[in-house]
């Protein structure tokens, strides 16, 4: 080799060194899901496991829930940079003093329900009063002391509440007349437990109209200022959207996912396979161009139905425009 | 008024004017950024408050100067508490300023006496009485009878190891959500240092004491009474005393787990994923003062009861 092409490889591998450095450090994203992990979370696992937060250049840490992880709680305290929580709660902090806003809209139909025995004496809600009730807290009271107040009942006399754990225990041991549960999750673990669906009368919060929006994703407001932080936003978006529209598609296979990307290992592939195939039903806009997108109108229902709280209101100013961007959205769609 | 009641009134009287001084500048009120002013000021008033603290401790005779010396300490914290989170405007969901948490306690004052009257009243007073009787009573019978010793006290020990966490939804899903299985809880939390206490203060009674007791044909419940009840009291007092702190906790934690919507830990679970912090602190303040009124209530029965006790009485010379 002449010296001069020596010097020419010796730069170009330099070059080619310092190129393969950079192109190593992949964008961190921390994201904090609301509950435990489970087909309800389906679209961010098939991303990760498939590989596409790989492919957008980003190392993505996905933090599970829990009964008592509230998801506004860790992003206020820095844990995460994105959480998965309700509506009515990301609204609910940013009155609190915790400027949550809405990036995405994953789920667009609620699967909230309030499950009762037919035996407790419930047929319709008139039958509610004097009777327990089970409601999950850490932000998910939200839509149920919605619905009371639009019925009529005043929470501390006319009903007693229990709040509810993460199992269905209060309805099996006939602690609760009725306790509140998930279409994909709780509703099967109480027929699972061996109680006919006939013994069971069930509410839908979008059949009673009081529905709000539930699982989004959600940043704080002082980060969206940052471009970069938009642009690595869009594309988290823009992988975890993939992987919904993968997870609606194939739900068996997004089951399998799940139950491997489960540490507790209690997670079983009948019971996420079941759950996926419920939560599929609430994305009706997977696959088309709209997954993902919070339709204005959908917002403005939800903040009316949580505006109409009687005397004990959910939020009590509208948030209006601020509450919500879809600005990582529109850069998730571009590419 | 001697030289040293002077100086230490002076010594006080300067920390207070210094602190209402410290106030007054705009860092102190979350106006502006802190300058170097500031810090000077803040420092110069923290030695004040060191020294107004120190000067009081001094004095050892009025019974009540290491009452007010501690209240000046506790005044000094949450002052500098106040002062620190408003300067660096901490946001209120991470630490509130000890003013809006008063302003939280004072506007859900109603809630917070339900929440004490389910978790305190019920719970944590019928728990802790069960749990140190039983407590007390398995000791009976074990001193009575020794071969229980030897079965029951080991697996007694048991009851000590199990970790409330896994003990607190086990009964819930046994005794409902409703207090009785927070009062369980604390049952099984109180009963093993009290029955260990008592066990050790049936067994401190000295030889001589006993063989008195004998010499006078005592039956074994006369002993119990006259002799071995009275020397056990301090230790039963200090087992009553971990309890009454055991039993808040237990009570307080057993909530998280299920519960009607009304108690302490109920208030701080729910209220902490409400992001409402003051109301948060200001039912830890309720659990705080409780546990402390619960202790110096104990005390208070120690000294009248076992007054004659070295630990208790005053030491010779003072």
């Amino acid at each position: 080799m002449t010296r001069s092409s020596k010097l020419t490889h010796g730069l170009l591998a330099a070059v080619l060194v310092v190129c393969g450095a950079t192109a190593q450090a992949a964008d961190k994203v921390t994201v904090q899901l609301k509950w435990l992990p489970q087909a309800q979370f389906a679209g961010y696992y098939v991303a990760q496991s498939k590989g596409y937060y790989k492919a957008e250049g980003l190392d993505v840490t996905i933090k599970p829930g829990g009964p008592d992880v509230a998801p506004a709680q860790v992003i206020a305290g820095n844990g995460a940079d994105v959480v998965v929580d309700w509506m009515p709660s990301a609204l609910a902090s940013r009155e609190a003093g915790v400027p949550l806003v809405n990036i995405a809209q994953v789920f667009n139909q609620s699967g909230l329900m309030l499950t009762c025995k037919k035996a407790s004496g419930v047929a319709s809600p008139k039958d509610f009063k004097g009777k327990t009730l089970g409601v999950w807290y850490g932000g998910n009271e939200y839509p149920f002391l919605n619905w009371m107040t639009k019925l009529g009942y005043k929470t501390d006399s006319d009903i007693k509440i229990l709040k509810q754990g993460f199992n269905v225990d209060p309805l099996l041991q006939n602690q609760a007349a009725c306790i509140s549960t998930m279409i994909y999750n709780e509703y099967w673990q109480v027929v699972d437990a061996g109680v006919k669906e006939s013994d069971l009368i069930t509410f839908f919060y979008e059949k009673e109209g009081v529905a709000t929006l539930e699982d989004g994703l959600y940043v704080m407001e002082a980060k969206l200022k940052d471009p970069a932080f938009v642009a690595r936003m869009g594309k988290f978006l823009k992988a975890t959207l993939k992987g919904w529209n993968d997870a609606v598609k194939n739900p068996e296979e997004a089951a399998k996912l799940v139950v491997a990307a489960d540490a507790s290992g209690s997670a079983t592939l009948k019971v996420q396979k079941r759950q996926m195939e419920n939560v599929a039903k609430l994305i009706t806009n997977a696959g088309t161009p709209k997954v993902g997108y919070l339709e204005p109108a959908a917002y403005e229902r939800t903040v009316k139905v949580l505006l109409a709280g009687g005397s004990s209101p959910v939020i009590k100013k509208d948030p209006g425009k601020a509450a919500y961007t879809h600005a990582v959205w529109e850069a998730a769609s571009k590419k | 008024m001697t030289t040293q009641v002077k100086s230490a009134v002076a010594m006080v009287g300067a920390a207070l004017l210094g602190a209402l001084l410290l106030v007054q500048l705009p860092a102190a009120q979350g106006a502006a950024p802190p300058t170097p002013l500031f810090w000077l000021a803040t420092s110069a008033q923290a030695l004040l408050a060191v020294q107004s603290v120190r000067s009081l401790a001094a004095f050892n005779r009025p019974r009540w100067m290491g009452t007010l010396t501690a209240a000046l300490f506790g005044l000094w914290l949450l002052y500098f508490w106040q002062l620190l989170v408003v300067a660096f405007q901490v946001p209120r969901v991470l630490l509130p300023p000890p003013v809006m948490i008063l302003q939280s306690m004072l506007e859900h004052w109603p809630t917070l006496w339900r929440d004490f009257t389910q978790t305190v009243l019920k719970a944590v007073v019928l728990g802790w009485v069960l749990g140190s009787a039983l407590g007390f009573g398995v000791a009976l019978a074990i001193d009575r009878q020794p071969f229980l010793q030897r079965g029951l006290l080991p697996l007694a020990s048991l009851t000590s190891t199990i970790p409330l966490v896994a003990v607190a939804p086990i009964a819930v899903m046994w005794f409902g959500f409703e207090w009785p299985s927070k009062a369980a809880v604390v049952v099984l939390m109180t009963f093993f240092p009290m029955l260990v206490s008592t066990l050790a203060g049936l067994q401190a009674s000295g030889k001589l004491e006993r063989e008195l007791m004998h010499s006078y044909a005592a039956t074994y419940g006369g002993t119990l009474l006259a002799l071995r009840l009275p020397v056990a009291l301090p230790f039963m007092f200090g087992a009553l005393k971990i309890n009454a702190s055991l039993a808040l906790i237990g009570a307080i934690v057993a909530e998280f787990f299920g519960s009607p919507t009304s108690g302490l830990g109920f208030r701080i679970s729910t209220e902490a994923s409400r992001m409402n912090m003051p109301l948060v602190w200001g039912a830890i303040v309720v659990a705080a003062v409780t546990g402390s009124l619960a202790y110096t209530l104990l005390l208070r029965l120690e000294r009248r009861f076992a007054f004659w006790h070295p630990s208790v009485r005053e030491a010779v010379g003072t």
